[in-house]
Parts: structure tokens; C-alpha cells; sequence
């Protein structure tokens, strides 16, 4: 008995529900925290469920026109909740959500028609960030139909974001033949760009190389003065007697020449072989060097 | 009044040790005998009281059955309530549709729960650790998984059209497929249950438009070449920074995300990618060559200082060794400066002409003047043993 009077006589509201309570049809109140309440029972008074909670609905791809006069296909999404339920319940009597659906549609349209055409094709896309206009744009439709659906149905938008962008049918395949000659064009700058870009590294490369050799040299060079200004120093003792100097420096010079196999052709006379001529050493005491007439190494 | 009243308290006291049936038909049955002016037979009243008995232990029988029944019952209601939470989940428990407990309290951890059965309680079970996935094909072109894991899409049309082929516009205008999977994880379960009706296609919106939004900022090489991972990047942001002003209750991980270029352009873009696969071999030889070439002319370099460094070494050496020399020979000059010369410079022919050829020019004739040719061959001679080449006579003179 208790029980049935507790159905009766009350009904629950869900955390994520808000109900409206009739009266003979007409909205009593609206209940909006969760917990249980009190009803006079059917048909004195009768409720009606909506779902709080975020919903989500999208609108058609369709064609609008921007600005600059350009085709551009467009679908947005929404988040709206019922905000006011007594204005959706004058709109919306079942509570069905998708009973909305149709009047969203509606604004939503408008709202993407106006928004669109305030724009040029090129706000919608840019490599610039600062001139892309996309989520202004977004924020645009957003700001349009906030107040409106508020006001007319209880709805709340609480977000907006475009979904989809597309172009016209036919102008798609242009697209695509622009594309496929910017392919091609970019074909032969990279061909171009390649070979001038390996040109430019071998040259530069050869041109380090012989910086590189050419400065090899002049080191070895320095290192080469260094040696001779060393040794120049070393040449003062020569100084003492100089004559001594040069002829021990001439049989060096000499015995360095003949180092590898050489063939010497001599005159007869030529001290010491001109002992196989019978004669003595004469002059030999005087120290001549020997008089080669040509030499040839092999 | 007051008789009633003695009556009355002094009923329960005569059936005090009795049951309520039994004590119920003793009272009732003097009742009704009251009326009756004659006593009945004694055998009709014993039939009676079995009679009355029987029907007394049935009742007594049928109450304790209810009762037991009753007992179960009630255990069994409350028992419904019981349930458990899988460590993958948290549970929250709504009392006339009002969540138990404030803030994060409200939330039913993994274990035993026991809440009243409905309709006074409703559990309310929220997945959060297992991830879920969302995918986004705004921007495909019109297929099926099974036809494109077998293989058999159809081919592109010449042309795309809305709302069956997806795609989006890149921001110098051309077009490309772009599509993305991605996995979520509910971290606020109270948001994403209480405040959403359908998360996951608010989510799957939100990659949409991050696809859009992205490819509206990248050039179609930059998305698909030049900077695929900014261009991924960019659609992770915008998710990220959609979920969190929209305070869906969920974390985002790394999408998924395939791009490329529309069917209908794919041989160009191939020629160019080709294209390009050359331009950086090309590129890598020049390379290759430079540091090739750099690091002989290195080496070379050393070479050539090395060999500097050799000469350096050997000069002085020599010289300082010539010097000492000539101080050592210097006072034995100074004795005899022709002897001393001789003998050196017989010391050294000795030494140098002893692996010489030598060729003596005798004298001319008296009044002839002397003359000495010598013609080389142009073609090389074979090189012949050393000792064979002394025996032999020169070839021209």
C-alpha cells in the first residue's frame, strides 16, 4: 500500500535529468535537482523527462558561398543542452531530442550562410596563421545563433566546430589537374635543383681540396726555410776555410749523384784513370776533381 | 464497564501457554456451542476437534512456510544489491537518481558493493582504464575495411563527390585524404558520464575538425612530405585543446593518422617523389664525392708535410753532420792541404765509382779533333741483368 502510494504520489529525477511537471497539461514546474519529489498523481499532474546532459548533433554538407564568390561545401557540429526547459517544453512537448533536430538545423544553416559569406575562400585556408580566420569563423556561426536558440527553443549551444569542408563536385577535378601539373613542375625543379646543388658541392669540393693541398705545400715549404735557415747557421763554420768547404761539398754532392747505377764516360786523362795510362800521379798532389765529359743515370 | 474490562484482561490469561490458533478455537467453539440448547453427542464433538486440529497444524505449517519464504525474500532483495566493481571500471550509485556521496566520494572504487535494488538505488558502472578507440573519415575517400584489407577498392572517379568521397583542402588549395585513429581513456568518470549523452561522437567531431583545421594550415608537401610531423602535431593539439575546453573527462593519446595524396594525381605524385628520391641520391654522390676527395687531399696534405718535415730533418742532419765533419777534417787540411784532398777525393772516387759504368773516350789522332755521338733509342730497351748489360757494347755511339 505504502509502495503504491510512493509511486503515486512522487517520481525520481536523475542526476542527468530535468523534468517538467503539468498540471492539466499546463507546465507547473520544472525540477531540475536530482533526488525525489513530490506529484500529484495522473492525471492531476504528469511529467516529462529531457536529458540534461550534452548533445550531439550535426548539420547537412552543403553548399554555401563565400565572400569572394567561391563554392565551398560546409558541415558544423554543435554541443547544445536544454537550458531553459520550459521553452523547450513549449517547442518540444515529447522531450525527444531529435524532435530539436529540424529547428537546429534551421539556425544552424543560417548561421553558416551568414558566417561564410562574411569571409573569402582564403580565410578558410592560409599557410599564415594569423590570417587563417578558421576558428573565428567557428566562433562566428557559435555567437549568431546563441542567443536565438535560447530564446526561441531553450536551447544552449555550448560549442561549435566545422566539421567538414568541401568543395563542388566538378571543381575537384580541376584541383586535381593543377595538381598534377604542380607534380609535374616540381619534377623538374628538383631534377634542376639536384644537379645544381651536387654541381656545387663537387666544385666546392675539388676547390677545398686544392686550398687544402695548395696550403700543404706552402707548410711543407715553411718547414723546408726553416731547415735551410737551421742549416745556414750551421753553414758559418764553413767560413774557416772555405775552400776546403766547397770541395768536401762537391764529393758529396758527387757521391750523392752516383748513388744509384750510373754509366760515366770519361776522358782517359781523368785522374785516377789516368793511371791505366802508364802515368804517375802527377798533379794528383793538387787534387782535381775528376773531369767526367757527360754522365747519365739509368 | 468494568466487567468488560475484567473480561477482557482476563481472557489472555486463561490461554496463556497456548498457541494463538488453538487458543482462538477453544474460545470460539464455547461461543458457538452457547446458542445450542441441547449438548451434542460426544463422538460428534470429537470429530470436530480432530477436524479443527488438522486444519489448525495445516495453517500453523502453511505460516511457517510464508515466513521462511518471507525471510528469503527479504535476503534475496537485499542481497540484489549486491555487486561488484572490476578494477577497469568505477561504479557510482544513484539514490532517487541522486549521486551518493559529494565529489570524488561519489565514485565506487574496485571490490564488494552493496547498494539498496532499484527503484531506490541505480549503479551507474563507468569504464575508465580500458582505452576506447574513435576514428575519423571525414577526410577519406569512400571504402570499406573489408574491400581495402582485400584489396579490391574500385578505382578513383574522375572526381570527388561530397558527402561519400571525404577529403580536406590544404591551405595553398589543393586537396588531400587524410584520415586518423585515435585512443581515449576516461579520467574524470563523473564528466564523462554525467555531463556528455555521447562522448565519443563529440570526440570523433572533434578529430574531424582537427583534420580540417590542421590541413588548412600545412601545403599539400608539407603535410604529406616536408612536415608530417608538425602536421600530426597540429591535429594532436587541437584535439587536445578541443577536449579540454569542452571538459570531456577523457585523455587523448597520439592519434593515428594516414595521409596522402588524392588517387586520382597518385602517378604525378609518385614521378615526384621519384624525382625527389633522385635529386638526394644525387646529392649524396656529390657527397660521397666531397668527402672522398676531401679526405685524399688530407691525407695527401699530410703527405706533402711529412715530407717537408723529412727534408727538414734531413738537410740539418746532413748539414750539421757535413759541419761536423769539416771541423773534424779541417786541422788535417790545414797540415797538408793537397795531400789531404787527394786522399779524399780518392776515397770518395773509389766509393762511387765502383757501381758506375765506365766508358773511356781515347784520344784522338794527332791534329783530329775529338768527337763523341750519342743516340738514344726511342723505344725503352729491355732491361737486361746487370752483369750481361756491362759485357755488352753500347748499342750506338
Amino acid at each position: 500500500m505504502i509502495i503504491f502510494a510512493l509511486l503515486l504520489f512522487t517520481f525520481q529525477v536523475r542526476q542527468t535529468d530535468i523534468v517538467v511537471v503539468t498540471t492539466f497539461g499546463r507546465p507547473a514546474r520544472t525540477e531540475t535537482e536530482p533526488g525525489l519529489k513530490f506529484k500529484w498523481p495522473y492525471p492531476i499532474q504528469k511529467i516529462t523527462r529531457f536529458d540534461k546532459r550534452v548533445q550531439n548533433f550535426e548539420d547537412d554538407f552543403e553548399e554555401t558561398l563565400t565572400r569572394d564568390n567561391y563554392n565551398l561545401l560546409a558541415m558544423v557540429y554543435v554541443g547544445w543542452t536544454i537550458a531553459n526547459p520550459s521553452n523547450f517544453f513549449n517547442s518540444f512537448p515529447t522531450g525527444r531530442p531529435e524532435t530539436a533536430h529540424p529547428a537546429l538545423k534551421g539556425l544552424i544553416r543560417s548561421a553558416k550562410n551568414s558566417a561564410v559569406g562574411r569571409h573569402t575562400f582564403s580565410d578558410f585556408i592560409s599557410t599564415d596563421a594569423r590570417q587563417l580566420k578558421f576558428v573565428e569563423i567557428e566562433q562566428e556561426m557559435l555567437t549568431s545563433i546563441k542567443d536565438d536558440a535560447l530564446k526561441r527553443y531553450g536551447i544552449g549551444l555550448e560549442f561549435l566546430g566545422i566539421k567538414k569542408l568541401g568543395l563542388p563536385e566538378s571543381v575537384t577535378q580541376k584541383v586535381f589537374d593543377r595538381m598534377t601539373a604542380e607534380r609535374q613542375r616540381e619534377v623538374e625543379r628538383l631534377k634542376a635543383e639536384g644537379e645544381a646543388a651536387a654541381m656545387r658541392i663537387r666544385s666546392k669540393a675539388d676547390a677545398d681540396r686544392d686550398a687544402i693541398l695548395a696550403q700543404a705545400e706552402a707548410k711543407a715549404t715553411e718547414i723546408r726555410g726553416q731547415a735551410d735557415a737551421k742549416a745556414a747557421e750551421s753553414f758559418a763554420a764553413f767560413k774557416q776555410n772555405p775552400e776546403l768547404a766547397v770541395f768536401l761539398l762537391k764529393l758529396n754532392a758527387l757521391e750523392q749523384s752516383l748513388k744509384t747505377r750510373s754509366t760515366l764516360i770519361l776522358d782517359e786523362g781523368t785522374p785516377p784513370f789516368d793511371l791505366l795510362k802508364g802515368q804517375s800521379v802527377q798533379g794528383g798532389a793538387q787534387g782535381t776533381a775528376p773531369q767526367s765529359t757527360g754522365s747519365a743515370n739509368r | 464497564m468494568g466487567e468488560i474490562m475484567s473480561d477482557k484482561h482476563d481472557h489472555p490469561h486463561d490461554h496463556h501457554d497456548h498457541d494463538h490458533d488453538h487458543k482462538h478455537g477453544e474460545v470460539k467453539l464455547p461461543a458457538k456451542e452457547k446458542p445450542a440448547p441441547a449438548p451434542e453427542p460426544a463422538a460428534d464433538r470429537a470429530v470436530e476437534d480432530a477436524g479443527t486440529q488438522a486444519l489448525s497444524d495445516a495453517l500453523r505449517s502453511s505460516f511457517a512456510i510464508v515466513k521462511v519464504l518471507m525471510v528469503v525474500l527479504v535476503l534475496a532483495f537485499l542481497g540484489s544489491g549486491i555487486f561488484t566493481v572490476s578494477s577497469q571500471e568505477r561504479a557510482m550509485i544513484l539514490r532517487f537518481g541522486k549521486p551518493v556521496g559529494v565529489g570524488a566520494d561519489q565514485l565506487l572504487g574496485p571490490g564488494l558493493h552493496w547498494s539498496w535494488p532499484a527503484p531506490v538505488d541505480e549503479v551507474v558502472r563507468i569504464p575508465i582504464t580500458t582505452s576506447q578507440l574513435v576514428r575519423s573519415t571525414a577526410g577519406w575517400y569512400a571504402t570499406t575495411p573489408e574491400a581495402e584489407a582485400s584489396g579490391s577498392e574500385p578505382g578513383p572517379n574522375a572526381s570527388l563527390t561530397p558527402g561519400a568521397d571525404g577529403y580536406t583542402i590544404t591551405s595553398d588549395g589543393n586537396i588531400i585524404h587524410v584520415r586518423a585513429e585515435m585512443r581515449y581513456r576516461v579520467v574524470d568518470p563523473l564528466q564523462y558520464e554525467l555531463s556528455f549523452t555521447a562522448s565519443s561522437n563529440i570526440l570523433v567531431n572533434i578529430l574531424d575538425e582537427a583534420l580540417f583545421f590542421a590541413s588548412s594550415q600545412f601545403t599539400v608537401d608539407q603535410a604529406l612530405t616536408s612536415d608530417r610531423v608538425g602536421f600530426k602535431e597540429k591535429i594532436l593539439n587541437r584535439v587536445r585543446q578541443r577536449v579540454e575546453d569542452l571538459k570531456l573527462g577523457i585523455t587523448v593519446d597520439q592519434p593515428d593518422i594516414r595521409v596522402i595524396p588524392p588517387r586520382q594525381t597518385k602517378t604525378a605524385f609518385d614521378n615526384a617523389l621519384a624525382a625527389e628520391i633522385e635529386r638526394r641520391k644525387a646529392l649524396d654522390d656529390a657527397r660521397s664525392y666531397s668527402g672522398r676527395i676531401l679526405s685524399t687531399a688530407e691525407g695527401e696534405a699530410n703527405s706533402v708535410i711529412n715530407a717537408g718535415q723529412t727534408d727538414k730533418v734531413r738537410l740539418e742532419q746532413g748539414i750539421a753532420s757535413e759541419a761536423q765533419y769539416y771541423k773534424d777534417q779541417l786541422p788535417h787540411y790545414r797540415d797538408n792541404p793537397g795531400l789531404f784532398m787527394a786522399r779524399v777525393q780518392s776515397d770518395v772516387l773509389g766509393r762511387v765509382m765502383t757501381n758506375t759504368t765506365k766508358w773511356f773516350i781515347p784520344q784522338p789522332a794527332a791534329g783530329k779533333q775529338r768527337e763523341f755521338r750519342v743516340l738514344f733509342n726511342r723505344d725503352p730497351e729491355k732491361p737486361v741483368a746487370p752483369q750481361d748489360q756491362e759485357q755488352q757494347p753500347p748499342q750506338n755511339r
